[in-house]
């Protein structure tokens, strides 16, 4: 019965990835090669912010908040964008229209972020006995970082892509496109902010539904696996219902660029 | 061409090399993150002259159960847990007699009885009464649980907040008779590890201590002895709870406390009495005083013969104001006369109330009852001290789990040394019958109450079965180093027990609790998941390439039909 847990969180984390490419016309242009480079390129980044975070974050000793770190954490952040920039312009791509080239690149960085971040945890973690609701929350986290990576690449497409836009809608793009960039941070900061402000220092609250919880160990390499999932559904909620927002804006945007240009 | 080939091979040998580290990992990575993880004691596992007695199975895989369920149902997959405050021993002998299949039992016992339990608050939570009526069930609870044969595990554990949680939540579940979904818990109980292997050749170990007394110059004759014993071992429901604080960790304190004030007295040679003093820590106590068979035996026939009388200690620790002196010889033999008129004086000056038992010995009978039997048996003169007025039966009596320090009298173990240490003193210097108090309160030979106080806290915290105990363990080697400090010859004898006791090892266990999810759980997930994906393949099918290519999907194979026509 546990691996078929495993079975059912891991085609809820990768499901959509294989769904998106199958069913939107990237298959029939077959733009995997596009989509492998972008995932290449997102293993590099992530390497690198590995890096920098190893080098400039302070590990501190008590949950406190501190801003600093955080504004820290939002530059590191920007690394992300510099790295799809990189997929978006610098990689050789077959010739491929912008609509599709984009799609493939948010495609290929999504799909490398769930395999770094998700898969690890999910194997060790689901196939035990006991059950949690983790790895399934993980999984709605991973469809919304896929729509959020997908409108992050149309409007870097937009961005360095497009030459002619209507100059009214640039700083919304960009606006947008920082949003976006900054949506990690974001969410990190909204756990950090429960944790320090909203819990006791120290304190590990008894949680209601999933039956002594706090004693699990989860081996998690994203920076939101910190054992707490009182608030993980509230975040993971959060992340979906921006995530479904930010498309929205970035296809209206799109579309409009797309109407001024032809 | 052969380099090509051997490139292949070195290939296909990494590539090989890379799956089998694979496996490795898969295997290696099991993860055991359970809710709850608990201390458990197993039942005792053993045979006497071959019959299986005890639980004996140790690994369990089972889901929980509590008393709650409907009855005729089928529990020879569940775990029953039970805790003993609600425990009804009628359903328990009923479970056991008709022989009822049952995945496993897990008795939850009060954190009252817990030794490793350093708050002290928990004893105070319950009244005397209380008490009484935990020790009484429990009493009855052990003499059902030895005595049968029992075909699956069964672990007792101290109630705690996690396991009262789980608890509550079985009972719910069962109460309610839903079927147990995700999140309202079903419970899975697993204890993992090797089957339980008898333990071969196990030890028992006497320790016997000497204070050769006042030898008068040119006397070449044996001077007489006197023997003080008592046996140190128990045996209980639960070895790794069996600490035996009354039965015989009592006896225990009493001896080391009478030879500690007989070295005081012996230490100067114009005190030191004209009889030589013996005191004898036997092991093999449950098992017919097995031990002190195999130490009597051992003794040279001069000194077997110079023993005037030996005293042995059983369970002086929980009486009110009587006293028993249990005796093989006839109450009218002369030299049981005396030994029961030099005590009955001291115990009037003291208050208390003793009486003589006697029980005739039989010696083809293996079974003994009392630990002077084993004296009387090689005809050295002997009796027995204790509060019990009937002998015990085999294997009861012997410090199990409601034997605990808190039942315990430390005032009890005081006025019995005195009784015992003035009796025998009066008899070795001679003062029989005069009104002389040589060991009073407020002087230097007074009782030393913490001494006691102290020695019963060590005991009450360590378990003593015979065959755990090895021949080096800790706890004999420092009942060891105290009689040295008192004594001047220790010697330490190890033995083999009788081979009609076997025992099985594995008392203690850690049993992990799962929360499960039912399958039903697991399929409604995949259709949720199955029919979500579908939802999203046909939605992007719909916006990128159109409500056209979405039916086109479904219409190709007959419109193929319909052109070859």
């Amino acid at each position: 019965m546990t691996l078929f847990h495993f079975f059912n969180c891991a085609i809820l984390t990768f499901g959509p990835h294989a769904v998106y490419y199958s069913a939107t016309p990237l298959s029939e242009y077959d733009t995997l090669g596009t989509s492998v480079k972008a995932a290449l390129v997102y293993l590099g980044t992530a390497l690198v912010k590995l890096v920098c975070l190893a080098t400039f974050l302070k590990v501190s000793e008590n949950d406190s908040f501190d801003p600093y770190q955080e504004l820290l954490h939002a530059v590191i952040g920007f690394i992300d964008v510099a790295g799809l920039y990189f997929a978006l312009t610098q990689l050789t791509h077959r010739n491929i229209s912008q609509n599709h080239k984009f799609q493939a690149v948010g495609l290929g960085w999504a799909f490398a972020d769930s395999v770094l971040h998700r898969l690890a945890p999910l194997w060790v973690g689901s196939r035990g006995l006991e059950f949690t609701w983790d790895y399934i929350l993980q999984g709605l986290e991973a469809n919304a970082n896929l729509v959020l990576s997908i409108s992050l690449a149309a409007l870097g497409s937009l961005m360095w892509l497009r030459k002619n836009k209507p100059k009214t809608l640039i700083p919304i793009i960009y606006a947008c496109a920082g949003i976006v960039a900054t949506m990690p941070s974001i969410t990190r900061f909204e756990y950090s902010f429960f944790i320090s402000c909203v819990m006791p220092k120290g304190h590990l609250q008894p949680l209601p539904y999933v039956g002594g919880y706090q004693k699990s160990e989860r081996l998690d390499t994203s920076y939101l696996g910190r054992g707490l999932g009182w608030h993980f559904p509230k975040v993971v909620g959060f992340e979906l219902f921006t995530s479904l927002m930010m498309a929205f804006i970035s296809w209206q945007l799109f579309s409009a660029c797309q109407r001024s240009s032809s | 061409m052969s380099s090509g080939k051997q490139r292949e091979r070195q290939m296909l040998e990494s590539f090989y090399s890379m799956i089998a580290l694979v496996f490795i990992l898969v295997t290696c990575i099991e993860l055991c993150d359970a809710a709850t993880v608990v201390d458990v004691y197993r039942l005792i596992q053993y045979d006497i002259s071959g019959a299986p007695l005890g639980s004996r199975f140790a690994t369990l895989n089972h889901h929980a159960g509590s008393l709650h369920l409907p009855p005729g149902v089928d529990l020879s997959r569940t775990v029953v847990i039970i805790p003993i405050h609600e425990l009804n021993i009628t359903l328990v002998k009923e479970f056991i007699a008709q022989r009822k299949p049952l995945g496993g039992l897990l008795f939850l016992l009060p954190q009252m009885l817990n030794f490793e339990n350093r708050d002290p608050t928990s004893e105070s939570k319950y009244q005397i009464h209380e008490k009484k009526l935990i020790k009484n069930v429990l009493v009855e609870l052990e003499r059902l649980l030895i005595h049968a044969n029992i075909p699956y595990p069964v672990y007792f554990a101290f109630e705690d907040d996690d396991i009262d949680a789980v608890l509550a939540d079985v009972k719910r579940n069962d109460a309610s008779g839903q079927p147990a979904t995700a999140t309202t818990g079903s419970y899975k109980l697993v204890v993992s590890g090797p089957e339980p292997k008898r333990i071969a050749s196990p030890t028992i170990t006497n320790i016997q201590g000497w204070l050769p007394g006042l030898k008068a110059d040119g006397d070449q004759n044996q001077l007489p002895t006197i023997a003080i014993v008592a046996s140190y071992d128990t045996f209980g429901t639960a070895p790794a709870l069996s600490v035996g604080s009354d039965s015989n960790g009592s006896g225990i304190v009493a001896l080391l406390e009478i030879a500690r004030l007989f070295s005081l007295l012996y230490s100067n040679p114009k005190t030191r009495g004209r009889y030589n003093l013996l005191f004898g820590l036997t092991s093999g106590g449950p098992y017919n005083y097995n031990g002190t068979h195999k130490w009597l035996r051992s003794f040279d026939q001069r000194l077997r013969e110079s023993i005037d009388y030996a005293i042995c200690l059983n369970s002086i620790g929980s009486w009110d104001n009587k006293l028993w002196i249990h005796v093989s010889k006839p109450p009218e033999n002369a030299f049981i006369k005396q030994i029961f008129e030099g005590f009955s004086t001291v115990a009037e000056e003291l208050g208390i109330e003793v009486g003589l038992k006697h029980k005739k010995i039989n010696i083809s009978n293996p079974r003994v009852a009392w630990e002077h039997e084993q004296f009387s048996r090689l005809r050295v003169t002997a009796a027995t001290l204790t509060e019990l007025s009937a002998p015990p039966e085999l294997l009861e009596r012997t410090g199990g789990l409601s034997d605990s320090r808190h039942f315990v009298n430390e005032d009890a173990i005081v006025r019995s040394i005195k009784l015992v240490a003035e009796s025998i003193a009066r008899h070795v210097y001679g003062y029989q019958g005069k009104n002389i108090q040589i060991f009073a309160d407020d002087t230097s030979l007074a009782v030393n109450a913490p001494y006691i106080r102290s020695w019963l806290d060590i005991l009450s915290q360590t378990p003593r079965v015979a065959p755990f105990l090895s021949k080096n363990d800790p706890f004999v080697m420092a009942l060891k180093k105290e009689l040295q400090a008192h004594t001047h010859e220790v010697i330490v004898q190890h033995e083999v027990l009788d081979e009609m006791f076997t025992i099985y090892d594995l008392t203690k266990a850690k049993l992990n609790i799962y929360q499960v999810a039912s399958v039903t759980f697991d399929l409604l997930l995949l259709l949720v998941l199955g029919s979500y994906l579908i939802i999203l393949f046909t939605f992007l099918v719909i916006t990128t390439r159109g409500l056209d290519d979405l039916i086109s999907l479904f219409r190709r194979p007959p419109s193929r039909k319909v052109k070859a026509v």
